[in-house]
């Protein structure tokens, strides 16, 4: 058998590099699939419930399914088709209904934290994915069951 | 710069050898991408499988062409197709009459299991099999380890990792990679390997309970 040429090892870095920039193209899709990154939005507390909004980008006309946690376990699901014409002005979203509001009732004193998350379905609805709008909101409860946003120092 | 010179012609074979081990190590990475990445992340659109396979295949050639091996060389060819069977007969029999006891001490019905349209493909892809496994990898082992245990077991334990995660799979292509490998390292014969590893599969699917094997699912389709 002949000794292989310097044309063979060029093969093979060629392949290695080919291969490399497949999987890394594959993991691109896939995130993007998976946990596409056109989704924003934003929660607050108010006086009786957690209220935001929640667009996306990639299809603006649409209502997104949104889904809240209270202290990490699911706690409702909904819809985010409520008027916000402020968002509209602010130029997140093309028309105003994509509000949303979560109402808090009968929760235990002491502190708590909501969330709430865009629903996304991938691969024609056999997954779904979920990704936080805006940030996780961090509460307490008193007494005479008075909601208070506890802030945090960054 | 005459010594220069001698070293570098000293380091030849063992440059050749490490080039050898290179080309095992990219099929065997390309096998896994296919069975691993592809099937993870590209979902349906599975033509993207075709490039890492495409690749491999250009690769294969390609150093066949550089290193000079002929098809006799590779093992398609008939001259000794009767002399390789005659050394798989033994070893393909017992592994037959053993798949079929242990299915029997399971408690399963022997051939039982339901005929499939894709088991007629099952020589191709047997064949396809035994000329990357034996044909290609095999004989850069020789080129880097020499005839005999060590490249041997590089073989088998490459066959065995690419049937992972399968724990039954992965056990039968270790023994199955050892008796080929060592077959084709006496009588490099691919058409008779493709028939006994056909011979074998067939078995094995026809006989075993599908929830054991998977359909003989491998990487990330084992997982459904």
């Amino acid at each position: 058998m002949k000794i292989p040429p310097t044309a063979l090892v060029h093969v093979l870095v060629g392949k290695s590099i080919a291969e490399a920039l497949l999987v890394g193209a594959l993991a691109v899709f896939a995130y993007l699939s998976v946990l596409p990154p056109h989704f924003h939005g934003w929660g607050e507390l108010t006086e009786g419930g957690i209220a935001g909004w929640a667009v996306n980008n990639a299809r603006p006309w649409e209502r997104v399914g949104v889904q809240f946690f209270l202290d990490g376990t699911f706690s409702a699901i909904g819809v985010a088709n409520e008027t916000r014409p402020d968002v509209v002005s602010a130029g997140w979203a093309k028309d105003e209904w994509h509000g949303y509001f979560f109402p808090l009732r009968s929760l235990n004193v002491g502190d708590h934290e909501a969330r709430v998350y865009a629903l996304h379905d991938v691969g024609d609805g056999k997954r779904k994915t979920l990704q936080l709008l805006g940030e996780s909101i961090r509460f307490n409860v008193d007494s005479q069951g008075k909601l208070k946003r506890i802030e945090l120092l960054k | 710069m005459k010594a220069e010179s001698k070293n570098f012609d000293d380091s030849l074979p063992s440059l050749s050898r490490a080039l050898a081990v290179w080309e095992i190590v990219s099929v065997f990475s390309s096998c896994l991408i296919v069975e691993w990445v592809v099937l993870a992340f590209a979902g349906k659109n599975k033509l993207i499988a075709a490039i890492p396979v495409l690749l491999v295949v250009a690769l294969m050639l390609v150093s066949h062409r550089q290193r000079g091996e002929t098809l006799r060389d590779i093992g398609l060819r008939t001259d000794n197709f009767l002399a390789a069977c005659r050394l798989l007969l033994l070893p393909t029999a017992l592994a037959v009459l053993l798949i079929l006891t242990a299915a029997w001490l399971m408690g399963y019905p022997i051939f039982a299991q339901p005929w499939r349209a894709r088991f007629l493909s099952l020589p191709l892809w047997t064949f396809v099999q035994q000329y990357t496994l034996n044909g290609f990898i095999n004989r850069r082992a020789q080129l880097a380890f020499g005839k005999g245990l060590k490249s041997l077991m590089l073989v088998a334990v490459v066959f065995s990792v690419l049937h992972l995660p399968s724990p039954l799979l992965s056990v039968l292509t270790l023994v199955g990679g050892l008796l080929w490998g060592a077959v084709y390292q006496r009588q490099p014969n691919l058409f008779a390997l493709a028939l006994s590893h056909t011979i074998i599969s067939l078995t094995v699917a026809l006989t075993m309970r599908p929830g054991l094997l998977y359909s003989l699912r491998v990487g990330f389709k084992y997982f459904g």
